[in-house]
Order: C-alpha cells, then structure tokens, then sequence
C-alpha cells in the first residue's frame, strides 16, 4: 500500500490532509471517531508495545499494530489530557484527567478505573512514568505542582513546587522521565513549560537549567561547559519525550516545529516544522515518534524527517 | 587546614579513594561503622565543633531539629524554596561529599549555575574545616540506611573523575 510520505522541510497543515485523503486507504477511522473535536482541543498519545492510543477531546481511538483505528468508549469521568505508559506493563496505560485524578486501564483503553487518592482536584497537565520504576508515576498539577505516586497511581504524595522561570511559576506542560543518572543516586524528570525546558532530579532538590554532564564536572576540571544549543528561547513547550530504548534522545513539540536532541538536551536541532500538541516515540525505536495536532496523526520512522499521515481527525 | 579549592578536593579524594581500592581496605560495612568526610575519618571534636557551627549558622532556617522550614516543598512568596530539612526527610543525604561541601562553601550556585537561593556562600564565614564539620555533624544524625547510599555516591563521584 502506497503511504504518504512527506519529506523533511516546512510543510503545510493542508498538504499534510491532502496526502492524507489520497491515501485515505491507509487509515480506515470510524467515519465520526473524532467528529466532535474541534480545532485546539486537548490531545494526548501514547505507545504501549506495537499498538497506539489517542485522545483528541473526549475521543477515544486505539491501534493495535498495523490494524485499523478503533474507537474506545468516553471516559465519563473527565477528559483525558495526558497519557502514560511503561514497556515493563505492557499492557497498562494511565491517563490524566481535565477534571483531576487520573484513569487507568489494563484492557487497551476498553475501560477505565478511577485512581488518584489525595490529588488535588485540578487538571493534571502532564504525567509519566518513572523510567526504571514502572510502579512510580509523577503527575503535575495546573497550579499546584509535582506529585508522585508509588502505587500505579493509587495514592499520591507532593514531592515539589512548580518551576520558577522568567519570574514566575510555571505550570508543566510536558513530563518525560529520562533514564539517565544525575549524579544523587536517581535518575531525571524533565519537563517542558509555557517558556521552555526544565528538569529536575528525582530527589527532588531543584528544578534547573539543562546542562552537559552534571554542574560538579567543571567545578572539578575547572573548565568551562561545552556550550550548547538550547531550544529557541521562551517558545512554549507542548510536547517533550525521552526515548525509551534511548534516553539521550529527546523530542520536543514547539510552535516553531519538532526539534531533536541526542544529548539529554544540551544541543537541539530542529528536524521539522510539523506542529505537534502532543508526541510518543516507540519503546523499541528511538527514531519511530507519532504525533497529534489539528490534522491528525502522524508517523515518522526517521526521527522527524519525514511524516506519514496515519489518522484523520 | 588551608583553603581547599574544589579542584583539589576532588584531586585528594580520586587518591584517597584509588589507594583505598589499591589495598582492599574498601570494606563497606567498616566504613559506615565511621563517619567520614571526603574518606577521612570524623573526630567526636569535629562532631561538637560541626554542632556548634550547626547551631549557630544553620538552625535558623534549616530548624534546631534538621527539620528544614515549614511547607519546605513550597516555593516562597519570592520564588525561591524553604530551606530543606537534613534529616531523612530531605534530600541532603542525596548529595555527595563533594555536592554538600561545594554548596555550602560557594552557594548553590556552584552546582546549578544561575540558581537561586537564599541560602549564602559560607567561604568567607565558615573555614573548609568548620564546613566539613557542620556536614560531618549533619551526617552524625542520619541512619545507616542514608549513610550507605551517600557513601556509595562519594565513590561514584570519585571514580566518575
């Protein structure tokens, strides 16, 4: 089956659909799978193994492989505006609620329990799963903070503040945790903000500035760090991954496009100009990421260069 | 004891530690049952001195208790954090011997540039062997637990440079 790739370069949302209608046998959606959402409506995606799900809205819409899109039943609690997931439970995703809490499921999204004892009754706006726990999940809430649960999302606790960039709080809108040691004993949870990236260590002591290696190697050489390339300065955050199969390699979705970096996020380079609002790389494959935005789906099985419309919207 | 640039401090620990492992004298266990600082053993003296420095320098925000300032996961009305606490509760048994000397000594800011803190150098206050003390008497209160974990990332700290 011919699919519609689309190489690397500025490429506009309407080629984007064009391509798709052309190949409309690739994606066979419930002709009303989406119908409801509008323009701008909340996203969310995620991996677990091979299969796929999105919510776009209150929609709900799995793929299982290669098959064809299904849709799920609502959540009637909320709308799902994060998603989680962790290669060591397969079969379990976790979703984070417009409405506080979050949902989880064991059945590929059929149906829905309800967790999230001692959360606050706010939207959570971001949610992962810690890398090398897959019991611990950190949930930020909108206006409050960081929480962290070490019960698959059962009971929560506050572990931190939000961070504090360009004089003000900043509320998350990306959690990623990232497998890679700081130095304390832990591991890394980055986060994406209204005005760039952040991270913090799992230990909790400081939300900070990404910077190669840790701040004690030039304290102890004496040398000047490497200088890096951030991402383009105070543009709003909307999706941020680390790969799982390797987690050096971090997506972000700005207004600007999908920018890569192979470094933890020392140096970025951008790899598109597709919009994406939310974004999920595959467990197995570092360079195989699919995004939503107001088109659809997307697929890139070469970090970013090229896409493939896999869903309409 | 003369002032201890970071640079030397650690130079002295990748040597204290290289020797250490050089003639099997490395055990754990024996470790833990010793307080140390950078690897050196910690004198009951430096104890009392690091609690008299503690008290003096440190209660006021960090609590006579190690217990850190109230709602110390909340970000103050400035931005800035509450002092931490230094008990079990806290974070500060996450940080290595280098991390937590460096810090006190030249601010937060040497481990996490631009960052802010209320928290002030202490390199013209404290001497290097007061600071080892104050940190020597905060980890005279941690279990062995804590201790352990610490200890296992001063030898990360050593063998990473």
């Amino acid at each position: 089956m011919k699919k519609n790739t689309i190489v690397a370069g500025p490429v506009s949302r309407r080629a984007l659909l064009h391509g798709l209608v052309a190949g409309a046998g690739l994606c066979l959606l419930p002709a009303t799978a989406f119908a409801a959402a509008s323009k701008s409506t909340s996203s969310a995606i995620a991996f677990y193994g091979n299969a796929l799900i999105v919510a776009r809205g209150s929609a709900l819409l799995y793929r299982s492989g290669s098959q064809n899109w299904t849709a799920l039943p609502k959540v009637s609690e909320g709308t799902i505006l994060t998603f989680t997931t962790h290669p060591e439970r397969p079969g379990r995703i976790v979703g984070g609620l417009d409405t506080g809490g979050v949902v989880l499921s064991v059945d590929g999204g059929k149906s829905w329990d309800v967790r999230g004892q001692g959360l606050p009754k706010a939207a959570v706006t971001a949610i992962t799963t810690a890398a090398t726990n897959p019991d611990t999940i950190y949930a930020a809430i909108r206006g409050d903070g960081l929480w962290q649960s070490d019960d698959a999302g059962q009971s929560w606790v506050f572990v931190m503040d939000r961070p504090w960039l360009a004089n003000a709080e900043r509320d998350l809108t990306a959690l990623s945790s990232v497998d890679l040691a700081t130095g304390m004993g832990g591991i890394w949870l980055y986060a994406g903000t209204d005005t760039g990236v952040t991270r913090v260590p799992d230990c909790f002591c400081r939300w900070q500035d990404v910077q190669p290696g840790d701040a004690m190697d030039a304290l102890a050489s004496g040398k000047q760090a490497t200088p890096k390339v951030p991402l383009p300065e105070g543009e709003p955050v909307s999706a941020l991954v680390s790969a799982v199969s390797r987690p050096a390699t971090l997506y972000a979705g700005l207004p600007s496009g999908i920018w890569q970096s192979q470094d933890a996020g020392v140096t970025w380079l951008k790899r598109s100009e597709v919009i994406a609002t939310a974004l999920a790389v595959h467990p197995l494959r570092a360079d195989d990421l699919v995004i939503v935005n107001d088109d659809g789906v997307l697929q890139s099985p070469d970090g970013g260069r090229t896409w493939t419309a896999i869903a309409n919207i | 004891m003369s002032a201890v640039s970071p640079g030397s401090m650690v130079t002295g620990l990748m040597a204290g530690v290289g020797m250490a492992l050089l003639f099997g004298v490395m055990d754990a266990s024996a470790k833990l049952e010793n307080l140390t600082f950078l690897e050196k053993p910690l004198t009951p003296e430096q104890i009392a001195l690091g609690n008299d420095d503690y008290v003096e320098f440190c209660a006021s925000c960090h609590g006579a208790n190690l217990k850190g300032q109230k709602n110390w996961k909340r970000r103050l009305d400035t931005g800035r954090m509450p002092a931490p606490p230094h008990d079990a509760s806290g974070h500060t048994w996450r940080h290595s011997d280098q991390e937590l000397f460096a810090i006190t000594k030249f601010g937060v800011g040497a481990v996490v540039p631009g960052y802010e803190s209320d928290m002030p150098a202490f390199e013209d206050v404290l001497s290097d062997e007061e600071i080892i003390a104050v940190l020597g008497y905060i980890k005279s209160v941690w279990s062995d637990e804590e201790r352990e974990f610490q200890h296992n990332l001063n030898l990360k700290d050593g063998r990473a440079r």
